[in-house]
């Protein structure tokens, strides 16, 4: 399977933590979710992607092809969604759109007025005067409107009301079946992801933890929750983390079979979310 | 780069509709004003506002993640504010002519020159300082360089004749063409600093 974007031993220095030689794959064609605590890397992770950062070491190439020769080419196939707003306010999405226009070889007027419409954005009025959900949609509509083959976007969901979270998870969704982009999308609200994502990441520290299919991920995790006596030195070595309180401990594993054999009927084993997942992981990382 | 530097337009709209009054004022109250400063003011309007609108808001970003390179973005800048310098000393000169305000063709050639040198010096500080800090700095500058400059140049023509002598030795069409020829190799020096800054920025 081709990768859309192949990290390869990449290391940068950050005053709050340091990629240290990270290997990372996206896959094309896929939805692959970015997950992490805020100030776990995503971000940062990102520009690098976007070369808006360069690394110390190590090579970044997307569609097969290395920023140093190929910026224009590669920009020009990718959209980019980013939480923060970066257009310029007083402008109004038309002429906002006059600047990003002419930048894209393959720009569609017609989508953009599309999504526009759908969206229910005002041509006329300043960026200023949008709410953080609108200034989201017009940025994606950006992204959306010149045939770009990856979408990348930074926290998209951010900040935005649960209707409109919905609403924007449709159209992204109804992006990856219609048109078979692929997407990266790094968001610290991992429900978001559970409906859809293909590929799950998750970043701590700026360490890769996890880079697994969804299906997967949800096959090899599992949440066990049991009485605390049943845990002692021997048992706790089956778990990745234990949180215990109350007389009762919840624990992430990726060694189902064995927990079920050694354990049997005394404890509960449940799915484990995302969230759970995250949360465990972090955890034990943290812990060292 | 054609669209970047058509982009300095398109987000300064309100302000270039400003551009013709502002000239105009000038015009009509500043006739005790040398017709070169007029240029000047006129010929930095344009660059200078499309620096400050950039740093309003993280353009840093929005160009580098467009199928922009960091030199054309740089390139940009500095080719754009030569062509605005130009369409904006002959707009400029149009209001002047219309208004019967006196002007030689020296008091453009002196502008463009001065446009170049302050170009050079400015343009390197919007890559280096943090945004935000760059409208302080240039105001301290120039008050800075208002007060120590004249007692600067009293202290150079009073012990230096050598260099005054030499000056005012050489013809005007050497001045002229010296004068331009240093602001415009001081402009492109200040290009390649200003790019070799740029690519290593980090946003």
């Amino acid at each position: 399977m081709d990768n859309v974007i192949d990290i390869r031993g990449i290391s940068k220095e950050f005053k709050e933590f340091s990629f240290d030689s990270i290997d990372l794959q996206i896959k094309q064609g896929y939805t692959t979710g970015l997950i992490g605590a805020n100030g776990s890397g995503k971000t940062t992770l990102i520009k690098l992607m976007m070369n808006l950062l360069q690394p110390d070491e190590g090579e970044i190439s997307v569609f097969g092809l290395d920023y140093a020769t190929h910026e224009k080419a590669i920009k020009d196939r990718i959209g980019f969604v980013y939480d923060s707003n970066i257009f310029y306010e007083s402008l109004n999405l038309k002429e906002i759109s006059k600047i990003i226009a002419p930048s894209y070889k393959q720009w569609d007027r017609k989508k953009y007025k599309a999504y526009i419409d759908q969206f229910e954005l005002p041509l006329k009025k300043p960026i200023k005067h949008f709410s953080k959900g609108m200034q989201m949609k017009a940025s994606i509509a950006m992204a959306l409107s010149h045939h770009a083959e990856l979408i990348i976007m930074d926290e998209p969901t951010a900040g935005l009301d649960p209707t409109f979270r919905r609403e924007l998870l449709d159209i992204f969704q109804e992006v990856m079946v219609n048109e078979n982009r692929s997407i990266l999308f790094s968001t610290h609200t991992t429900s978001d992801l559970e409906r859809f994502a293909d590929y799950i990441i998750l970043i701590d520290q700026g360490e890769i933890l996890i880079s697994k299919r969804m299906d997967e991920l949800q096959e090899d995790y599992a949440l066990v929750k049991g009485n605390s006596d049943l845990l002692d030195r021997d048992t706790e070595a089956y778990f990745l983390n234990i949180e215990q309180s109350q007389g009762v401990f919840q624990a992430l594993t990726n060694d189902k079979a064995q927990v079920q054999k050694v354990f049997g009927d005394y404890i509960v084993m449940e799915k484990a979310s995302l969230d759970d997942i995250m949360f465990h992981m972090k955890a034990a990382h943290r812990r060292g | 780069m054609f669209n970047l530097i058509r982009k300095d337009l398109i987000i300064q709209k309100s302000q270039i509709m400003l551009f013709i009054p502002f000239v105009m004022f000038f015009a009509i109250f500043a006739d005790h004003m040398s017709p070169f400063f007029i240029f000047l003011i006129a010929s930095l309007y344009i660059p200078l506002n499309g620096y400050i609108y950039d740093e309003q808001v993280e353009s840093n970003i929005l160009l580098n993640s467009l199928p922009y390179t960091r030199k054309e973005i740089v390139a940009a800048k500095y080719v754009g504010s030569a062509v605005y310098m130009i369409l904006s000393i002959a707009v400029a000169g149009i209001i002047l002519y219309l208004f019967n305000f006196d002007f030689l063709f020296r008091d453009i050639v002196i502008a463009a020159g001065l446009f170049f040198f302050f170009a050079a010096l400015t343009f390197p500080l919007f890559y280096i300082l943090k945004p935000g800090n760059i409208g302080a700095f240039i105001m301290i500058g120039l008050i800075v360089s208002a007060a120590l400059l004249p007692p600067a140049l009293r202290f150079l023509a009073g012990h230096l004749t050598a260099i005054t002598d030499f000056i005012t030795s050489l013809s005007t069409t050497v001045l002229y063409i010296s004068g331009t020829a240093i602001s415009i190799s001081l402009f492109l020096i200040s290009w390649l600093a200003s790019q070799i800054i740029y690519q290593r920025k980090v946003f």
